[in-house]
């Protein structure tokens, strides 16, 4: 079991050194240059100077090793448009913000999206699984920002004056709750769907027959032997969901104007801030990738067939 | 032996109300156990015999399933009467049933230990060690080696032929009355089958429970039953006491059967061959009127009306039914009769 | 069923498993109908599989009404943009966030621009950019496990092991630097960006079935009579993979369609006065206070296509393995 820890971690390396490497030549191909803050040009000579101080002057190979270095001792190097900042801060202070949001966001999911999956696959083709899944499919597909858009609109706008709920920024628990909705919901209804499938699939099971055939409960039948099964594909589902919340929530970000990394990231790239963008790629990959490694080790311990050293 | 039989199924139907139809899948199904005694169930698939068994015991898909009529009277009551949860009392505790394919039957993600316990624990309420210790005993009483280690396992783990041997211990640990085996041989190896069926057999006699085997092979049959059912399309078609079935079978379709067993013995042993039934069953979603092995029974003719009229389950000699209008002795009383 | 199942070391199989279980259950090949000539061995025969597959599909209902839905959609947004009475890029303040009426039956944005006409406009744009990305993450996909999958070996070692490493690019962050280096959002920019770091799914499936496929028996018996390559691989291989690539387009659609609208709607993508849903939703946003419709046609809009793709993409699977049971 160690082991098999211990060979994800290890494969988790190559992977960052290709991120990195890959967004470091992507980044080369962008025109523009950081350092300027106006429309006006920057005389050669303080280019030069401002290039030989970040290191730009270097072939990139040398840069790349440099930052890699840096990776490795978790130095992410300073911001190039914020002159007095470094890339270290700016994630210290930007990614609490999106983590809470993504957590949030998924917790939500999860709490609200298994059991509606439960519930319409309990009572499958009856009203309560049609009316789950219309719920289900809808929050699935409508955009998010429609949905953030309209939550704003019916608690700030219509019905300001009976609920107290603010619509912006990420400090009380109530700023937090409309941007945590907005982003679950989504992730909600696909939990639900991928609940519902995975449970219907577990019920015509061999064991499930079996498992009533001893006389057990119901109860115990359904949470024990099914719910269990079920739950390994939405388990597994869930740690690139987390990842993908956390990387892909800029436009929330954008609409309740939380200051997370996801907005700062395009503000980033569009300024051509080179290492901020590095630095923040490179968090975001190990985000996917660390989710994605839990994941794996949950999947081990819930199915014990895949224990096995293959 | 006199009392009355343990179980009796009387006119039982089954029938799928599916998107295309109504299959009836059990048609008028009746018979009875008797206590400490085997009755064998045989049919090729789709004849209704697993679904008459999982009738028996309420375990059918009831979306689409149910049972329409009929009575199933298991020790002095009728099964389809009673609720959901009283069901849940009688299965594993009273009747219990163990299925074709040890492989999916048990949970893969539980160990074997959890999954004999809860059924322990859950009709005879020991406290856990106890159950475990009981769990032990039916692990080894079914022929596991090194019962105690097995507990932790996963099903995975196991091979075919000692996975049946767990869902067999599991199913006799709460010593039911009746045990219900649907194909338990037909996913094993060849050399394994044999040794289930004796542990079966074993078993019966030790826990003094009744059986009901349901086949497609009359090999088992011969091995283990003591009272014959055949059924075909839904429907009983010959029922009789083991041996007089295969000396003296009656209904063309239990005749076909047994041609269709490879004979060691004889001397078209090698040279013969194995008569297979040409045809298929009909589709149980729109039945013919008549009987329903007409299609496919050599002895049916334009004058005998077995395409019309549905011949019933008659009693030809004590303890043995046919329902068919060619039985074996008539047809040869009727040969004799005829002019040269 | 794929070879990556089990027996397999992938970096993220966690990540692998979620992406392919929409595509689980693929169809295995039948065993070929007899021909009346009795040649045993024959190729499939496509016409019958397709056929079949057809009726199956027809029988699904929710799937049958997407699939309406579906090509209703794309018909308005090919034809009335052509018939329309407006000009999309008209502005006209005097009729500036208009409710739907009958004279404009989705109403009218803050610059009295006729929002039914634009929606069609923006569908041909932001569905033009799904489908184009779509193929792209197939040709992409398909090129890379074919040949992982054919080749077998050191070469699809390799290739898979690249592939692992690249299942941890974040995609939209990628997106976003893509549309950076190409300075905005323009049609083909868009589709190159949400392309690049969506078609690792799409190889590992077509390798997978490529394998299985390879080790089919009838194909090895083709083989085995002499049958070439080139042959085997139109006659059975073909065929097979075709369907799930029909899925494939299906499922790939909705992440694509999103991203756009994702990327536009933040202003990296395709920008006002260019309709697209996303670029008409970041117009409906700076208005939600006054007309809130305008948002919500162009999210609809998504809304309605990814409903449509998801259920097509269901009925298709099912249609296409007839082993599916689901109540």
């Amino acid at each position: 079991m160690t082991r098999l820890i211990v060979r994800r971690v290890l494969w988790t390396i190559p992977v960052i050194l290709l991120v990195i490497l890959m967004t470091f030549l992507l980044m080369r191909q962008i025109e523009g240059n950081p350092f300027r803050t106006s429309e006006r040009a920057i005389p050669a000579s303080i280019q030069a100077n401002l290039e030989a101080k970040f290191g730009l002057d270097d072939p990139w190979w040398k840069q790349y090793v440099r930052y890699v270095k840096g990776v490795a001792t978790f130095d992410l190097g300073p911001s190039l448009v914020l002159r007095n900042r470094d890339v270290n801060d700016i994630v210290r202070e930007h990614f609490p913000p999106s983590l809470e949001l993504g957590a949030l966001a998924m917790l939500f999911a999860l709490v609200f999206g298994i059991p509606l999956g439960l519930l319409a696959a309990l009572r499958a083709n009856k009203w309560p699984d049609y009316t789950a899944m219309f719920v289900a499919n809808v929050g699935f597909a409508v955009p998010s920002f429609l949905i953030a858009t309209l939550l704003i609109y019916f608690f700030a706008v219509r019905w300001g004056d009976i609920f107290d709920i603010p619509t912006s920024g990420w400090t009380t628990w109530q700023s937090k709750i409309l941007p945590t909705i907005a982003l679950g919901l989504g992730p909600m209804a696909y939990f639900a769907r991928l609940t519902r499938g995975s449970v219907l699939e577990t019920l015509q099971q061999d064991y499930i027959r079996t498992a009533r055939a001893k006389g057990l409960r119901r109860r115990r039948v359904v949470v024990v032997h099914t719910l269990r099964n079920s739950l390994i594909p939405v388990v597994t589902a869930a740690g690139p969901i987390l990842g993908f919340l956390i990387t892909g929530s800029f436009v929330i970000e954008q609409i309740f104007a939380i200051p997370g990394i996801g907005r700062y990231y395009v503000t980033a790239v569009t300024g051509r801030d080179y290492s901020v963008v590095m630095g923040l790629t490179v968090l975001l990959a190990m985000i996917v990738i660390v989710a994605n490694m839990v994941v794996d080790i949950l999947y081990g311990i819930l199915d014990p067939r895949t224990r096995e050293a293959r | 032996m006199s009392a009355t039989p343990l179980l009796e199924v009387r006119d039982l139907a089954t029938h799928f109300f599916t998107r295309e139809g109504v299959v009836r899948a059990v048609d008028g199904v009746s018979f009875s156990v008797d206590r400490g005694r085997t009755l064998g169930l045989v049919g090729e698939s789709g004849s209704g015999k697993s679904v008459t068994a999982l009738s028996i015991i309420g375990l059918i898909p009831q979306p689409p399933a149910r049972i329409v009529g009929g009575e199933v009277v298991f020790d002095g009551r009728d099964l389809t009467t009673l609720s959901e949860r009283e069901l849940e009392d009688v299965r594993g505790k009273r009747i219990a049933m163990i299925f074709q394919d040890p492989m999916t039957s048990l949970n893969p993600t539980l160990t074997i230990g959890t999954q004999l316990l809860e059924t322990i624990r859950r009709h005879l309420h020991l406290p856990k060690r106890e159950a475990r210790r009981r769990a032990i005993e039916l692990l080894d009483e079914v022929g596991l080696p090194n019962p105690e280690a097995r507990l932790d396992d996963y099903p995975h783990r196991l091979s075919g032929g000692m996975r049946q041997r767990v869902m067999i211990a599991m199913a006799v640990s709460c010593e039911p009355d009746l045990l219900i085996a649907d194909e338990p041989t037909t996913a094993l190896d060849v050399t394994v089958q044999a040794q289930v069926l004796d542990l079966l057999d074993e078993l019966r006699t030790q826990h003094d429970m009744a059986m009901i085997v349901i086949t497609h092979d009359m090999g088992v049959i011969a091995e283990v039953a003591d009272e014959v059912v055949v059924m075909y399309a839904g429907q009983i078609v010959e029922q009789a006491p083991v041996t007089e079935l295969f000396a003296r079978p009656e209904h063309p379709y239990t005749e076909a059967l047994l041609g269709a067993l490879p004979q060691l013995e004889d001397d078209t042993a090698r040279t013969g061959r194995l008569t297979a039934i040409p045809g298929r069953p009909p589709d149980l979603l729109d039945p013919p009127e008549g009987c329903r092995f007409a299609a496919r029974c050599p002895y049916a003719n334009e004058f005998d009306g077995c395409a019309t009229h549905m011949p019933a389950l008659r009693e030809l000699r004590p303890g043995h039914m046919v329902r068919s209008e060619h039985p074996t002795t008539e047809r040869a009383r009727r040969k004799e009769a005829a002019p040269a | 069923m794929s070879s990556t199942s089990s027996g397999e070391r992938t970096q993220f199989p966690g990540l692998r498993r979620l992406k392919e279980r929409r595509y689980l259950r693929l169809p295995t090949p039948p065993p070929p109908t007899p021909t009346a000539s009795g040649d045993a061995g024959a190729p499939i025969r496509s016409s019958s599989l397709w056929r079949d597959a057809w009726y199956r599909y027809l029988r699904n209902r929710a799937a049958v009404i997407a699939g309406i839905a579906f090509l209703a959609l794309l018909a308005y947004c090919v034809i009335w943009p052509i018939v329309s009475p407006y000009d999309p890029n008209q502005v006209d303040f005097s009729q500036a966030n208009d409710s739907p009426s009958l004279a404009h039956p989705l109403g009218t944005d803050q610059f009295g621009r006729d929002l039914f006409t634009r929606t069609a406009l923006g569908g041909r744009v932001s569905i033009g950019i799904g489908f184009a990305a779509t193929l792209v993450i197939l040709a992409i996909g398909v090129t890379y496990g074919a040949i992982a999958g054919f080749l077998g070996g050191f070469v699809d070692n390799a290739l898979m092991r690249f592939l692992d490493a690249l299942y941890g690019l974040p995609y939209l962050p990628f997106a976003i630097i893509i549309l950076a280096i190409f300075g905005g959002g323009s049609f083909w920019t868009m589709v190159i960006a949400l392309s690049i770091a969506s078609w690792f799914t799409t190889a590992r499936i077509v390798r997978g079935q490529i394998i299985t496929l390879k080790e089919n028996d009838y194909v090895r018996a083709a083989h085995a009579v002499g049958a070439r390559w080139l042959r085997i691989l139109a006659r059975h291989l073909l065929p097979n993979t075709l369907g799930v690539l029909v899925i494939a387009v299906f499922l790939e659609l909705p992440g694509v369609i999103l991203g756009e609208a994702f990327l536009s709607f933040i202003g990296l993508g395709i920008s006002p006065p260019d309709a697209s849903w996303g670029s008409m939703a970041q117009d409906g946003y700076r208005a939600y206070r006054v007309a809130p419709h305008i948002i919500i046609v162009p999210s609809i809009a998504i809304a309605w296509l990814i409903l449509c793709a998801n259920f097509i993409a269901d009925g298709l699977r099912d249609a296409l393995d007839p082993r599916t049971r689901e109540t």
